[in-house]
């Protein structure tokens, strides 16, 4: 799994690659923190690289959800292809945070 | 490795009680299918080296081992087999000091012996994991017939190398169950007993020495995948393990030590002894396990495993998503009540492994399937024992719980041998996709159940995390169905013609837009339900698998599947026998 950060404006995007699994999902979980950590709460994750999601890899999410729960705070993924968009609709996740088909839809409204 | 009383530690010489001086170096591995465990047994008299397994670096080390205590004291070297699968052994042909000098005296039960002598794929299951057998030379071969005539006289045996052993053929118990015995001296010291223990293979044998018993695959001998080898028998195994359980019964051994996995006490080896027994005495008729069904559960295998883990994700991804809400709404000893019920690491780790060891497997261009068969077998056994599905069918869809519970049982019925259970019976298909689709679009409880249950805490908060947790996943979609006019009774079995539309329909749900549309037509003999949705632009890869795995659920259902994708539109054509 591969993680770049942009930066656009404060909106934080990390691009990922690969799989989110058992073995890789700490990897983004730390990568997220860092951001949260730095006062960094609009993280937009474009998972247009990502072919295969793990329950580990919905922990992170869930758990990243709870985080930027504030006022102001934004959250969300965009580009999913469609196995990983199968597995967050089947879960139910589709109604914890926002999906966009765009980097750009998602930041447009942010 | 540090060891309790009932442990024997792994690659440390130990002492074994009641066997005047002998001492102990076992090599305990995690299972696989690759190699066995090894116990170097010292006398005075001998060097004893039981199973040194199916890795040449394994039987390298033993190697090196048995140099230096030949350094220490010079004594013949015997290489006892429990049996000549080639997990236990097949590695001693690659290395010189075993494979070339006869300074090596091999000891195997006879029909082993033959086996082996021959070369032979079948008994030693190198045909089944495509493994070449060179004929070995097998000086003693064990448990005889010739010898069975000598009952209680025992017999003196020179070998070229120098060694020189005593033999006491004997029978133990009273027939119809009794039990061949061999008792062999080599030289003052402490002796070993060879029992005859036929039914995981015929030449498959227990030995003793001391209060130690070794007992090769005998507990293993019912387990899916491994009951149906070639040379496995029914019959002889219950035989053996009634034999086996007297035996421990009557005290002096205390522990058993296993040709695969950790060592086990007496009492725990006689409940398993009586367990396996149960589970042998269950496999009647069972397939026998050769290279062609080897290969064809290795491929369900991979096939389950995608919905296994896609299943198991969104069951996992459901129970996060209950306890989010109750964290949210305060209720933190819910939320946590909730992700106990299924290991998510356990489960996500099994899935990894299995998936690399797939991946290498394949990445090694092996033809060879079984080992795959068996690690799905061991994966599959391991994830039925991480998830309570009762209580999960409580909070999330019970469809999901049910039908990955299913899957399991599928192949572990397939790797066992049988075919997995089908009830074909009369349905009506109309009825069945209403019932269906209502099913998916409804929530399990309703407004009413939720108000009803107001009075009594722990019913409202049972209804409530079954609220959350169950998503009626057509319930922003539309569903447009239409069907003829007419009967639709058909011959199939239910439980997986609903358990294959809800794949389809999940899979719909999930990668298509806006509308699923769903046709039912009588044709003569069959009829036929068409599953449709629009595809997104830049269209579904559809992976073979998964195809596969949907086809394959189509027969077990008693219809045919065809899956195409045109013109934007991705299509299920489901066919099923009508009654007419």
């Amino acid at each position: 799994m591969d993680i770049t950060t942009a930066d656009r404006e404060g909106k934080i995007v990390l691009s990922v690659t690969g799989r989110v699994d058992t073995s890789t999902a700490p990897e983004l979980e730390q990568a997220i923190n860092r951001q949260i950590d730095d006062q960094k709460r609009q993280i937009l994750l474009n998972f247009a690289g990502v072919t295969y999601i793990s329950s580990g890899g919905l922990r992170v999410l869930l758990a990243t959800a709870k985080k930027l729960k504030n006022p102001g705070d934004k959250f969300g993924l965009c580009c999913l292809a469609p196995e990983v968009l199968k597995i967050l609709k089947l879960a139910g996740f589709t109604s914890i945070f926002a999906i966009y088909p765009s980097e750009g839809e998602a930041l447009a409204g942010w | 490795m540090p060891a309790g009383d009932d442990q024997l530690a792994s690659l440390v010489w130990q002492p074994i009680p009641g066997a005047d001086g002998a001492v102990i170096y076992p090599l305990i591995r995690k299972i696989d299918t690759i190699s066995s465990n090894s116990y170097l047994i010292a006398t005075a008299d001998a060097l004893i080296l039981l199973d040194p397994g199916g890795i040449a670096d394994q039987v390298e080390a033993f190697s090196k081992i048995i140099q230096t205590c030949r350094e220490e004291k010079d004594r013949p070297v015997f290489v006892f087999l429990t049996h000549a699968h080639i997990d236990h052994f097949i590695g001693v042909q690659s290395v010189p000091a075993f494979a070339y000098a006869k300074a090596v005296i091999f000891a195997v039960q006879e029909a082993g012996a033959v086996a082996l002598e021959q070369g032979d794929g079948g008994i030693t299951q190198g045909t089944l994991l495509n493994t070449p057998v060179t004929p070995m030379n097998i000086a003693l071969p064990l448990l005889t017939r010739n010898r069975s005539s000598c009952q209680g006289i025992p017999g003196h045996l020179a070998f070229p190398n120098g060694a020189e052993i005593t033999i006491t053929r004997d029978t133990l118990g009273d027939a119809p169950v009794t039990m061949d015995r061999e008792t062999i001296r080599f030289g003052p010291g402490p002796e070993l007993e060879v029992y005859h223990t036929p039914g995981h293979s015929p030449d498959s044998i227990c030995i003793r020495m001391g209060s130690h018993l070794f007992c090769g695959d005998l507990l293993f001998a019912a387990s899916p995948g491994i009951a149906g080898l070639t040379g496995w028998s029914q019959e002889n195994l219950v035989r053996s393990l009634t034999g086996i359980g007297s035996l421990l019964s009557h005290g002096g051994i205390t522990r058993v030590c296993p040709g695969h996995g950790r060592v086990i006490t007496a009492p725990d080896a006689i409940r398993m002894v009586a367990a396996v027994k149960k589970e042998a005495l269950a496999l009647d008729d069972i397939a026998e396990l050769n290279s062609e069904r080897a290969a064809w559960a290795a491929e369900f295998a991979e096939d389950s495993m995608e919905q296994v883990n896609e299943l198991f994700t969104v069951m996992a991804g459901r129970l996060f998503y209950v306890s989010y809400v109750m964290d949210e709404l305060g209720e933190s000893d819910l939320a946590e009540k909730t992700t106990s019920l299924m290991r998510e690491d356990v489960v996500d780790e099994l899935l990894l492994a299995f998936r690399d060891f797939a991946g290498e497997h394949h990445q090694r261009g092996d033809a060879v399937s079984m080992h795959l068969a068996l690690k799905a077998g061991q994966v599959i056994a391991k994830l039925q024992r991480s998830f309570a599905q009762d209580d999960l069918a409580r909070i999330i869809d019970p469809d999901l719980a049910l039908r990955a519970s299913r899957l399991l049982s599928d192949y572990t019925t397939t790797l066992r041998g049988f075919t997995p259970p089908c009830e074909i019976a009369v349905c009506e298909i109309r009825s069945l996709i209403e019932a269906l689709v209502t099913g998916l679009a409804v929530p399990a409880c309703s407004d009413e159940d939720l108000l009803s249950s107001g009075d009594d805490e722990e019913a409202f908060a049972q209804i409530l995390l079954s609220r959350i947790g169950t998503r009626p996943i057509l319930e922003d979609v539309e569903v447009v169905f239409h069907a003829e006019n007419s009967e639709f009774n058909a011959l199939v079995d239910r439980d997986r013609l609903t358990d294959l539309l809800t794949y389809i329909v999940e899979d719909l749900v999930g990668t298509m837009t806006g509308q699923i549309r769903i046709e039912l037509m009588n044709r003569e003999e069959k009829i036929t339900l068409t599953f449709s949705g629009d595809i997104p632009q830049g269209g579904v890869s559809y992976e073979p698998r998964t195809a596969r795995f949907l086809k394959g659920l189509a027969q077990r259902a008693g219809g045919s599947l065809v899956i195409q994708s045109d013109g934007g539109i991705q299509m299920f054509e489901i066919s099923v026998p009508a009654i007419l």
